[in-house]
């Protein structure tokens, strides 16, 4: 039996062997394939023995920073203004990441290769490997007006500031939103307990209105369809244009009616069967006069000029922006629907600011971003971020002509943000209202919608707000938009004496 | 016929007299005096590892380090000199290693008990409590009390031949006892395996038993049947294939299995008697053919189980597709809720990567992360925290016990011993094989206990018991032979030893 047995003995030295071969292919070669798997909390454990870089306003205000604590985990995240800043921020997980956290993770975690020379040197002098900061161009002060002034209406709302001369993102804020902190847990199962809840509800706290949500643009798409107007060379303010109290549009039985079924009388137009100067039309926002003159331009020439501000493309800020919509239009009706922003046509809070922010830039439309510059652990600085043109969608002279349609609405006392010029306080603002119906036949709550600039001669800002529900643009969207404004304004001039 | 009585003192020396004349084999030695060295070895490489678990989870070494560490000592000694006084011939090299082996679980014990609790960094593992080390160095006391108590009563192998049927009937009900009681007594919560008697918190898994009874009933069986199954019939692709008439044992034995499979859904198991029984087989008759009969047979009837039987099947997709984010996940895409059990698997998995060449040092990973880490998992810790260095070190340890198990069985001269130590080798190899090969996805995965590591009392306690079967056997193998003491032609007083 001993031949028998000796075999055994090798097919039993062959199972070991195999057994050994297996776990050196498992440690030795497949250990980094393994530490990539998502889902491997070990691989998160790691990440978090070493300090995480800081996210930090362009004003240098920290909003997001690795603490020092106890444990397997020696740091944790921590968010100073959660809330405040969510939509920005996003939040960082075992299992995933949202906002600058995911998009910036390679340089604030320091697995960047451009951080790898860096992390050598602090191998071999036995320096902990440290994370770069993120500067934003996000500015504290508008930032904290543009979410406390949403989370005041109690609605849900997002706003977008823009410096319009470069693009930088000034306030990017979203209500309701959630705390940051709570998703700062290291524990699993507090972790999925807080991730279920935000998921759960139905007031969607994840959801980032500023650039996620689109929402029909209502009126504030007459500057579109003014540009077009003007662009084509054939319209200028003071143009007159027919302006009936009911518009009959081709091919059905609707009628286009202005807000309230009002008559577009400038005192001029006394039978509501002439015409009124564009300028005055745009200032009172008569759906007639532009359902009129956006069948006349035809859906085509629409389209090309909603591109040319942006929309239909998903623009990465590094965040992904949901597109704004201008889907292809052919009947007249739907394209006089589509030029009030009453038919297939939605867009983001961060269009509506991108639509002012053109206009307050002589026409050309820079891209907008939210990552100032990345530094370095040593201090050095590794990404800047040079400004850069995103479209030219008006000429100069047209955006000239378009700013002081828009300033006539808040400064004319017929303007339909005429209720605003009183909380200014001296700064000249120019805007467009929007009063977006929606719902099944329009039963819906309106969304208030708010497109701005300022100051009309030498513009700093430009904000895009929309308010869910919130009724009329000028009453709920305008008032957010003064506040961001009036506090970014504010801290330019404290900033400039300082 | 015994002049002198058997020898205690393990010096190996035998004061035997010397006639001038008779030409005399040197005495092979007891060497228990290397076992004693090689024990002290195991013992404080155990102590060094327990000291390290405290150091690597909060910088202290532990409080109970005095207590554990003096009691595992203790019983580690008692059991050598158990040896000294009723084996005093067996292999040197079976006990330090399996000492070793069992100090080193209880230390991965205590180092999984402790993750979470005591301010030490982690998670709790909901499965372990406080006491659970305590309770593993009890099972490894009464592990050492039947290690003795099999030396004490067998004294020779050739004993247990008398009780082959009464242990083959003994082990058919332990196997079957599982499967006949009621799920609420016999389930492994969560498993969906029905492999253990728990009453109250109290549970044992018969099955750990069952292998040495049923392999000392294959061994006894074999013996008297070899001839027969050796017989040849028909020749087929040079292969001398036996007669159809002698095909019921094998057939039985396949049977019994595959109702084990079934009735149980405990493929581990299932295969190990199996595999244990063609092996024995093979050897008893060294006909190859009975080796491809049973591996066929065997696949079979592990192909129809996959078809029949869902928890087959899902053991074979997890293991071809462990990472898939199905079958590790489900839920919601941004946070992961472990539902399926190749979370498991993964986490093992991830535990080992983590650990890479040489770990990240007891107390310092995060083996806590892998649900039943402590059990069927516990090779992954090891992985872990001692890398894949600490792991070939114990892949190596049961390779030398197998390996001097079957050295034991090639060294004795009776065909029963030689068998049984073949097959209790052989299903340690088996087993570790299985266990080890599934969590680091060479093969499906199938829970069952890591032998001397896993916490558990059954496993434990079986275990030394079938330490104690290669050491007697072995004891046997390496005694020397009655010597003359007189030269007295063809009539001899001979001594026993």
């Amino acid at each position: 039996m001993n031949h028998a047995l000796r075999r055994v003995a090798l097919a039993c030295l062959a199972m070991f062997l195999l057994l050994l071969v297996n776990v050196n292919y498992v440690q030795g070669f497949e250990a980094g394939k393994l530490a990539d798997y998502p889902g491997n909390g070990r691989t998160f454990a790691q990440q978090y023995q070493y300090q995480r870089g800081s996210i930090i306003t362009a004003d240098n205000k920290p909003i997001a920073q690795s603490k020092h604590v106890s444990g397997v985990y020696s740091f944790q995240r921590y968010y100073p203004a959660g809330p405040t800043y969510a939509p920005v921020t996003g939040y960082d997980t075992p299992y995933s990441k949202t906002g600058i956290e995911q998009a910036e993770d390679n340089l604030l975690s320091g697995t960047d290769p451009r951080l790898a020379v860096r992390n050598l040197i602090d191998l071999v002098t036995g320096k902990p490997r440290k994370g770069a900061t993120v500067q934003l161009t996000i500015n504290s002060a508008a930032q904290k007006a543009a979410y406390e002034a949403l989370k005041a209406s109690g609605r849900p709302s997002g706003a977008v500031a823009i410096d319009p001369s470069t693009g930088a993102i000034l306030a990017l804020a979203s209500y309701p939103t959630f705390n940051p902190n709570k998703y700062a847990t290291l524990n699993g199962t507090k972790l999925n307990k807080v991730d279920k809840k935000y998921r759960d509800s139905p007031q969607q706290p994840l959801l980032n209105r500023a650039i996620n949500q689109t929402f029909p643009p209502g009126s504030t798409f007459k500057i579109v369809t003014s540009s077009a107007a003007f662009s084509s060379g054939k319209y200028h303010p003071d143009s007159r244009y027919y302006a009936p109290t009911n518009l009959k549009l081709p091919g059905t039985t609707n009628q286009l009616i202005n807000f309230d079924n009002s008559p577009c009388n400038d005192g001029s137009n006394p039978t509501g069967n002439g015409t009124v100067p564009l300028i005055y039309a745009f200032t009172v926002s008569c759906n007639t006069v532009f359902g009129g003159l956006g069948m006349k331009l035809g859906g085509s020439a629409l389209r090309h000029q909603a591109n040319a501000f942006g929309m239909n493309t998903e623009l990465r800020i590094p965040l992904k922006v949901s597109a704004s919509q201008y889907p292809p239009v052919s009947d007249p009706d739907f394209t006089a629907y589509s030029a009030i922003g009453q038919y297939n046509d939605t867009v983001t809070p961060l269009q509506e600011a991108m639509f002012a922010a053109a206009i307050a830039n002589h026409g050309t439309l820079m891209r907008p971003y939210m990552v100032q510059k990345v530094i370095a652990p040593n201090l050095t600085s590794l990404v800047t971020t040079q400004p850069s043109a995103l479209s030219h969608p008006v000429s100069r002279s047209v955006a000239a002509d378009m700013s002081r349609m828009m300033a006539s609405v808040v400064a004319q006392p017929y303007g339909t943000a005429h209720s605003i010029a009183g909380q200014l306080g001296g700064i000249t603002v120019a805007a467009k209202t929007g009063t977006a119906q929606n719902g099944a036949n329009n039963t819906g709550l309106d969304d208030a919608v708010f497109t701005s600039f300022a100051p009309v001669a030498n513009p700093r800002i430009a904000v895009g707000v929309i308010v869910k529900g919130g009724g009329l643009g000028a009453d709920a969207s305008a008032p957010i938009a003064v506040q961001i404004i009036k506090a970014y304004l504010s801290y330019l001039n404290s900033s400039a004496k300082g | 016929m015994s002049v002198v009585g058997a020898r205690g003192d393990g010096t190996g020396t035998t004061g035997t007299m010397t006639s001038p004349g008779l030409t005399r084999v040197p005495l092979p030695r007891g060497r228990r005096g290397v076992e004693l060295i090689m024990l002290a070895f195991s013992i404080s490489v155990v102590l060094f590892a327990y000291a390290s678990v405290g150091l690597g989870l909060n910088g202290h070494v532990p409080t109970g380090l005095a207590t554990y560490g003096v009691l595992f000592a203790l019983l580690m000694l008692g059991a050598h000199l158990a040896i000294r006084k009723l084996a005093p011939w067996a292999d040197p090299l079976l006990l330090p290693l399996a000492a070793l082996l069992n100090g080193l679980g209880l230390v991965m014990i205590y180092r999984l008990q402790e993750a979470g609790r005591n301010g030490n960094p982690g998670n709790a593992i909901s499965t372990m409590s406080a006491s659970t080390t305590t309770f593993q160095l009890m099972w490894s006391t009464i592990g050492v009390i039947a290690f003795a108590a099999v030396l004490v009563v067998v004294r020779e192998p050739r004993m247990l031949q008398r009780y082959i049927y009464t242990l083959g009937a003994i082990g058919l009900v332990l196997v079957a006892l599982p499967a006949l009681l009621p799920a609420s007594i016999s389930e492994v919560p969560g498993t969906g395996a029905k492999i253990q008697v728990a009453i109250g918190g109290f549970s044992i898994q018969p099955e750990e038993f069952a292998k040495i009874a049923l392999a000392v009933f294959f061994a006894g069986y074999l013996v008297a049947k070899r001839d027969v199954l050796a017989l040849a019939g028909r020749h087929v692709l040079g292969i001398a294939l036996p007669r159809a008439r002698d095909m019921g044992p094998v057939l039985i034995a396949w049977a019994v299995s595959l109702l084990l499979l079934i009735f149980e859904s405990d493929i581990g198991t299932s295969a190990l008697f199996f595999g244990m029984f063609l092996i024995m087989l093979y050897v008893a008759t060294q006909r190859t053919s009975w080796l491809l009969i049973g591996t066929s047979l065997f696949l079979v009837g592990a192909f129809l189980a996959s078809q029949l039987v869902s928890h087959v099947a899902l053991r074979f997709s997890i293991w071809l597709h462990p990472f898939t984010y199905p079958n590790v996940f489900c839920g919601s895409p941004s946070i992961h809720v472990p539902c399926v059990p190749s979370y498991q698997l993964a986490q093992g998995m991830y535990g080992l990567g983590f650990g890479g060449i040489l770990g990240t040092g007891l107390g310092h990973g995060q083996p806590y992360l892998t649900p039943l880490v402590q059990s069927d998992f516990i090779i992954t810790a090891f992985g872990e925290e001692l890398g894949l260095t600490g792991l070939m070190a114990l892949l190596l340890i049961y390779g030398l016990i197998v390996e001097r198990g079957l050295r034991a069985a090639v060294a004795v001269r009776d065909p029963f011993a030689k068998l049984l130590a073949t097959g209790l080798s052989f299903v340690i190899a088996l087993q570790v094989f299985v266990i080890v090969g599934g969590v680091t996805q060479l093969i499906p995965l199938t829970g069952i206990t890591t032998p001397f590591l896993s916490q558990g009392g059954s496993s434990l306690v079986a275990s030394w018991m079938i330490i104690a079967v290669l050491m007697r056997i072995s004891d046997t193998a390496r005694r020397p032979a009655p010597q003359p003491i007189q030269d007295e032609g063809m009539t001899q007083v001979v001594r026993g030893v």
